[in-house]
């Protein structure tokens, strides 16, 4: 007799299957996201904010009240919440282009304030939604629909390194972590520690998930897994990169 | 139980393939075949197979296809792959893929399992030669060398409602040039059925002619 | 790069947003900046698949402010460089459009409406008129163009360079999301070979010669201290646009010298509007249309002329009463009574407008 796997329980029945692509990574990373809220019990303290591109797929996913922002304004959209009702777990959930680029400086600005918000974003190294244009985090020589000849990265820079960025200006109480869909023990567990430490009010959260996006890589599902285990975690280092109560170092 | 049909309709933006792969579709299912038309549109949300579904389906073919409606995250969107395209190879019968376009070509294969090893694949590049990119002989060779693996030609050079058989007799010539130097068949010329008194049953490059009526012109969204 | 992108003339079956890339590179464009947006992807695609083979640079910035800024930036330091948008992306543009406007900046924006407001749909609407129009905290004194078709799509695109450079008025080409999609044949050209004579952009900034020594710094700015500056740089703009405007503006007239029935309407949904006339025209109707070409400068006298003369008007738009309100300021005075046909977000067709007229019969 084989044993079901069970829906977390914050996972909204009425509104599965969910309409994301077979293969891609968001569900893996909101099922991590959703047996953590299970565990803590805190579904009817989140708000989930989630902005334009695939992210938005998630508006109707959870038993969480949930907001659809503009492209790049989840992040001030779940400050804003969070300023007025401290009791409110806020987590804002984007993409590489939502967080990297239009959101960039909301990123920036709610690290540097240590707004106590968890920020979550799913980096499949371009722009999904729209048909697949280069992101910041595309990689070198990655054809795009607006790289069609490969990433040049003296015209266009190397792949962004978002948590490094928010760790050199985060604060004394922020957590800051990248992990990886293709370990999804670990993913929970940054997840968890993540939010955890919003909901203690220690800092600012924030988590860099590398997904899979196997429509826009144009990859079979063999491929899918090599480019995110292999050539993604060339650019991308996994782990945690900012613990309160730890040194900058390590 | 004689040969599947599997067909891959592939080439540049607006060239003509989904017009060509429900007309195809619909021909199989006319010889009395069993057909099922997927869509594999997924950069544009435009102008893909989804608005005419129920028609097809009205019309005996099955299709693979979101219904505009459903597929929430048209906000900004709408190119979402629908889950069964992945396993679209294990269905009976002959199987057209309408494959949008996309900078990495034929690659969208990758996206149906099995695609690559299935014996009885046909990848088929759609070239109109009206498309400014794929006008001459030297940029069709490069286009279709670029887009990895092609097992044909189709050739369906129009110029929407100012089509003449000027436009027709060109854009086959031009294309069995560029089919001769690829060393790839060309494996009809689709015409409107309106043509059919002005053109015979094959074009001035002796290619067969396949008459289509137009469908996509309903599918704006 | 001594050939030319496009070489005498050839007929084409393309995209809206594929002829707005052809055409700026037909008008000698040399620099786009963008940032990804349903629906005007496709001039991105296309310009960078386009780019390299002719000398042309692009950059994808981090947001359509930038894409504003940058392209701004472009052209201060003496280039062609444009920029698309829609929807959320235009109503972020409207701070560098601002700047623009202030600075008399020959900046050329192609906007693909789609539905409104807010992220809404991608897919088609006349929403982004006002905004276009009249946008940011300005007195929208700008250079906006409606086109209806792929081959105005093309014809306008190459006609806002040389607006812009020989004006300096941010320049607008304001088409949808239709139009951008929509596949129809098209006459691509080299302007220089139809006798277009093509305006020369030239450095806003760096000008030849060693500033303080061979040639006056520039010095350029777009604020003022006190309420008397302002007020004499703004009428010194708004000068400058009554003295272009009847050298830019342009409209078509459909039947209405003698209309009982006078449609008004815009871009894509002109096309209906002219389906309409056709057709009442054949059942004996007095029925006529007219089409504003340049939405700024506005064809007021043009259009008073007509309205005046008619029984009744209809305006027709996508979108709820942005349109409308530009007639209603233009025609002020005038007494004809005024029938709105309302669709925001969505398609007009011609059965449509005909049944509205008909009810004015």
């Amino acid at each position: 007799m084989s044993i079901q796997p069970q829906m977390p329980k914050s996972w909204c029945l009425e509104t599965k299957p969910h309409k994301f692509c077979p293969g891609c990574g968001h569900p893996m990373l909101l099922k991590a996201l959703g047996e953590v809220i299970d565990e803590f019990e805190i579904a009817d303290k989140v708000v989930f904010g989630c902005d334009i591109g695939c992210s938005l797929l998630a508006w109707d996913f959870f038993n969480v009240d949930t907001i659809q922002t503009h492209h790049g304004r989840t992040t001030p959209v779940i400050v804003g919440i969070k300023r007025a009702d401290e009791e409110v777990i806020g987590i804002a959930y984007m993409g590489d282009g939502g967080g990297y680029a239009i959101g960039s400086q909301h990123l920036v600005n709610a690290a540097a304030r240590n707004d106590k918000v968890f920020v979550l974003l799913a980096n499949n190294t371009q722009y999904g939604m729209t048909g697949g244009q280069m992101a910041p985090t595309t990689l070198p020589g990655q054809k795009t629909e607006t790289s069609p000849y490969g990433r040049d990265v003296e015209a266009t820079g190397p792949p962004f390194q978002g948590p490094e960025m928010v760790t050199a200006i985060s604060q004394e109480g922020a957590y800051v972590a990248r992990a990886t869909v293709a370990n999804p023990r670990q993913l929970k567990k940054i997840i968890k520690r993540a939010v955890e430490n919003v909901k203690e009010g220690r800092g600012f959260s924030f988590v860099e998930v590398l997904s899979l996006c196997p429509t826009n890589w144009r990859t079979n599902a063999e491929q899918t897994w090599k480019f995110v285990e292999d050539d993604m975690a060339k650019y991308f280092k996994i782990g945690e990169l900012k613990v309160p109560g730890e040194s900058k170092e390590g | 139980m004689d040969i599947p049909i599997v067909e891959a309709y592939i080439g540049e933006y607006a060239s003509g393939k989904s017009e060509n792969a429900v007309n195809r579709a619909l021909w199989l299912k006319n010889q009395g075949r069993k057909v099922t038309l997927a869509d594999l549109d997924i950069v544009e949300p435009f102008y893909t197979l989804r608005p005419i579904k129920k028609k097809l389906e009205e019309m005996g073919i099955e299709v693979m296809a979101w219904e505009s409606r459903k597929t929430m995250g048209l906000g900004e969107t709408g190119n979402i792959i629908k889950p069964e395209l992945r396993w679209v190879l294990k269905r009976p019968g002959d199987l057209i893929l309408d494959v949008g376009y996309g900078v990495e070509g034929a690659k969208t294969l990758n996206l149906v399992h099995g695609a690559y090893d299935n014996p009885y694949l046909k990848i088929y590049a759609v070239i109109n030669v009206s498309r400014p990119m794929t006008s001459t002989v030297p940029d069709i060779v490069e286009y279709i060398k670029y887009l990895g693996r092609v097992d044909g030609i189709i050739n369906n050079t129009h110029l929407g409602d100012e089509t003449d058989i000027e436009v027709i007799q060109n854009g086959a010539k031009i294309v069995n040039e560029a089919s001769q130097e690829l060393k790839i068949p060309v494996i009809f010329t689709s015409v409107e059925k309106h043509h059919q008194d002005i053109l015979g049953n094959r074009d001035c490059a002796g290619n067969p002619v396949f008459y289509i009526q137009r469908f996509m012109s309903e599918t704006f969204w | 790069m001594a050939a030319k992108p496009i070489e005498g003339e050839k007929k084409v079956f393309v995209t809206g947003n594929e002829a707005t890339a052809w055409a700026a590179l037909a008008a000698g464009a040399d620099i786009m900046y963008g940032y990804p947006i349903t629906p005007q992807n496709e001039i991105m695609h296309y310009w960078t698949r386009l780019a390299p083979k002719h000398g042309k640079k692009f950059l994808q910035t981090e947001d359509e402010i930038s894409a504003g800024f940058t392209c701004l930036g472009g052209v201060f330091s003496g280039k062609k460089a444009f920029t698309a948008t829609a929807g959320p992306g235009n109503t972020l543009m409207q701070e560098p459009m601002s700047m623009a406007e202030m600075m008399r900046v020959p900046a050329v924006f192609v906007i693909c409406q789609r539905g409104g407001p807010s992220t809404a749909t991608v897919i088609y609407s006349q929403q982004e008129t006002t905004l276009t129009c009249f946008g940011g905290n300005g007195e929208g004194l700008r250079i906006v163009y409606s086109t209806e078709s792929h081959q105005e799509l093309f014809d306008y695109t190459i006609k806002a360079f040389n607006t812009a450079w020989k004006y300096r008025f941010p320049t607008f080409v304001l088409g949808d999301g239709y139009q951008s999609k929509m596949r129809e044949s098209l006459v691509m050209y080299d302007p220089e070979a139809r006798g277009i004579e093509m305006v020369k952009p030239e450095p806003i900034v760096r000008k030849p010669g060693i500033p303080g020594v061979d040639r006056k710094p520039i010095h350029l700015r777009n604020t003022y201290n006190m309420e008397d500056e302002l007020y004499d740089a703004v009428m010194d703009i708004v000068n400058d646009f009554k003295k272009m405007s009847p050298e830019v503006v342009e409209y078509a007239t459909f039947d209405c010298e003698d209309a009982d029935v006078l449609i008004l309407a815009h871009g894509v949904v002109s096309r209906a509007a002219q389906g309409a006339v056709k057709q009442l025209r054949e059942e004996g109707l007095k029925v006529g249309h007219f089409r504003p070409i340049t939405l700024r400068p506005f064809p007021q006298e043009e259009l008073k002329k007509y309205a005046k003369k008619a029984k009744n008007i209809l305006v027709v738009e996508s979108a709820y009463g942005q349109f409308d309100k530009m007639v209603k300021e233009n025609i002020y005075g005038v007494s004809t009574p005024i029938k709105q046909y309302f669709r925001p977000g969505e398609g007009i067709t011609v059965e449509e407008v005909v049944q509205e007229a008909k009810e004015l019969i």
